[in-house]
């Protein structure tokens, strides 16, 4: 039997290719949504990845750094390491920056410390360059804040020149990732902090100026006082992250750690779930309804481009069945249309999301497991488009040839 | 030259059939018997209306009697008003149709739509290939039959159409005015057409048409009004 829904594409194939880009363009949207949820899951995990601490150890009664602001003291580093069990601690710090330029652009990303001599980084996905050997001065930033190796970067009062460059290393809000030692962050938020209050004091003293009180010398020296002094204990660190001696067993640890009155304790995997499940939860049902939304519309799209292409074809289904066709061949020739069509669509929505995912600012992640469940959401909606075009195709009356 | 030749291939016993109730209600065909022969051209005369076309529809199988039987080549099809076989394999394997127009599929060539009737029955493409090249060569098609029906002229597209009607090797051809479209010389052709086809193939060809100019190309005249089919003098008389 002569495929007879090849012949008809074939008859229409500029239509039919235009028909199938458009359903593609709209399976793409879908497949990216699908990216971008994937992205956002990898992107919020990047810090506990990367840092891998088998306990987190944060501020009384908070949930920990992805979840809410913690802040412990910095000496409770070395407190926790005379813990049995514990082999290792790092303090665990981030910082969000926005650095205006000298050419007007603005970077903005997130400093993270890492606890300089114990961790330099070693175990970030470097593209280029090495990780820290100084404890100060020196930093790895991501690929996508767009440094080159060598470059300089003025924060507070220091420079700091990039000596690695880390691929995919971004923070859950999708910043991308700089790592120096702890000390140099805090540091760096120190002068940052100082930075602001100078420069509010500056705009006050200079609203006072323009004011009618400005014209008393006692007012604005007034205006000029900062309102209290800076700290001079330590400053504090977000969390405290513990590696443990092999043979101890986190439970345990965990237990005679929670005896501390000023902490929390979470394994790693709570990190994890807490990210996963309470940052980005909202963003992903957002998302998970928008493309159920799109792969509903979709469906109602192709049951109507293959229920018009049906009605297009019912002279045609009329001769078939006047010369005696068995349903099988209706079946067939409908079936096979839907399925062609969904299938070019779904190559379309491949070769976009190849072509142009990679465009997007922030991480769209297609695994293979997405793509073989766009192509059965697609065969899905494409077995029941045919349907509906079946069900007007086995109304065709072979009377009908006479009537047009 | 087929060993069905002169064999009854169409038999209507006491077929009728309304249309509508009521007020509506409208006997497009008195109660009708009659047979045709396999070879022979039989002509369906008679002003529009009279129920040509219900009579080649319901001998086609595409339209139900309201009364009557039918049987197409030794098998019965409709006893009584009622179906009593399927349908659609006795039109697949039986019978052939051409209309007026609108009788080939758009997106099938030439020889495709030849080739579909053989195809849907079963016959493999190498030996449907085969045959309707043969055929549509006979027909003087063979240089034409690759074009798409858009492509080809009235008078071609209804070659093709004979050629599918006939590819099958049916017992009964009913051909709905198929050469109204045509020019009376292309008419004339078309009528030869079938002619040779009815015998070659071992056919009975029930042909309704206005052209009385091609009437010596048939063997019987039948005559429909209101309704009523007559049959008239034969065909030697009637010139
Ligand atoms: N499907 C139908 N429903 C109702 N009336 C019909 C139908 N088909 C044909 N008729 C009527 O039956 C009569 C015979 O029609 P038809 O067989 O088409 O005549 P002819 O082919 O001789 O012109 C006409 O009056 C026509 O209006
Ligand atoms: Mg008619």
């Amino acid at each position: 039997m002569m495929d007879l829904a090849i012949r008809d594409i074939r008859q229409g194939l500029g239509r039919f290719t235009l028909t199938a880009t458009g359903l593609g363009m709209l399976m793409s949207v879908v497949l990216a949504m699908t990216g971008i949820y994937n992205g956002m899951v990898v992107d919020a995990t990047v810090l506990p990845d990367v840092y891998d601490g088998d306990l987190w150890v944060v501020q009384k009664d908070t949930q920990g750094p992805f979840a809410e602001s913690s802040r412990v003291p910095a000496l409770l580093v070395d407190r926790i390491r005379a813990v049995p069990g514990v082999q290792r601690t790092r303090a665990y710090m981030t910082l969000n920056v926005q650095q205006q330029l000298p050419d007007g652009e603005t970077l903005r990303f997130t400093l993270a410390g890492l606890s300089w001599p114990d961790d330099l980084g070693n175990k970030l996905p470097l593209e280029q360059g090495r990780a820290l050997r100084q404890p100060h001065y020196e930093m790895v930033v991501d690929h996508a804040l767009g440094l080159p190796l060598g470059a300089t970067l003025k924060l507070g009062r220091d420079e700091y020149t990039v000596v690695g460059i880390t691929s995919g290393m971004v923070s859950s809000g999708g910043d991308p990732l700089v790592f120096a030692s702890v000390s140099d962050v805090l540091r760096i938020q120190n002068d940052l902090a100082n930075e602001a209050l100078r420069l509010e004091r500056e705009a006050r003293v200079s609203r006072v100026r323009r004011s009618p009180y400005g014209r008393d010398p006692t007012n604005l020296a007034r205006a000029g006082t900062p309102g209290s002094l800076p700290a001079t204990a330590p400053p504090p660190v977000t969390a405290v992250l513990v590696d443990l001696a092999p043979g101890y067993d986190k439970e345990t640890v965990r237990a005679s750690l929670n005896q501390w009155s000023d902490i929390s304790v979470y394994t790693i995997d709570e990190e994890r779930e807490l990210l996963v499940r309470g940052v980005i939860d909202r963003a992903r049902r957002q998302i998970g309804l928008f493309r159920a939304l799109l792969v509903v519309i979709s469906a109602i799209v192709m049951g109507l481009i293959v229920y018009t292409m049906t009605v297009d074809k019912m002279l045609s289904l009329s001769l078939l069945k006047l010369l005696g066709a068995k349903r099988r061949v209706i079946l067939r020739l409908i079936l096979e249309e839907s399925l062609l069509l969904g299938l070019f669509a779904y190559l379309v929505a491949l070769l976009i999301g190849e072509l142009g995912f990679d465009l997007f600012p922030r991480r769209v992640l297609v695994q293979n497991m997405d793509r073989v469940a766009l192509l059965g959401v697609i065969v899905g909606i494409s077995v029941a488009s045919g349907l509906v075009g079946l069900r007007k195709a086995l109304s065709a009356n072979p009377n009908e040839v006479l009537a047009s | 030259m087929n060993e069905r030749l002169g064999k009854i291939v169409l038999r209507i016993e006491g077929v009728s059939k309304v249309y509508g109730e009521g007020p509506t209600r409208l006997e497009a065909l008195r109660p009708t018997t009659f047979n045709a022969v396999a070879g022979e051209v039989v002509a369906i005369l008679g002003p529009s209306g009279s129920g040509k076309s219900t009579l080649l529809t319901i001998a086609g199988l595409i339209n139900p009697p309201t009364a009557g039987s039918l049987e197409v080549n030794g098998k019965l099809a409709i006893k009584d008003g009622r179906q009593v076989t399927n349908l659609a394999t006795l039109r697949r394997q039986e019978l052939g149709y051409v209309f007026q127009r609108s009788n080939l599929i758009p997106f099938l060539n030439g020889e495709e739509n030849v080739r579909l009737a053989l195809e849907i029955d079963g016959v493999s493409t190498r030996e449907s290939r085969q045959r309707a090249r043969v055929l549509l060569e006979s027909l003087g098609m063979g240089s034409r039959m690759q074009a798409m029906p858009a492509k080809l002229s009235g008078g071609e597209q209804q070659r093709i159409a004979i050629a599918r009607a006939m590819i099958h090797q049916p017992s009964v051809v009913l051909a709905d005015e198929p050469t109204a479209a045509l020019d009376s010389s292309r008419g004339r052709q078309v009528m030869e057409l079938f002619r040779d086809s009815a015998h070659k193939h071992g056919a009975a060809v029930l042909v309704v048409t206005h052209d009385h100019r091609t009437l010596d190309l048939v063997d019987r005249v039948l005559e429909m009004e209101d309704g009523n089919l007559n049959e008239t003098q034969p065909i030697a008389d009637h010139k």
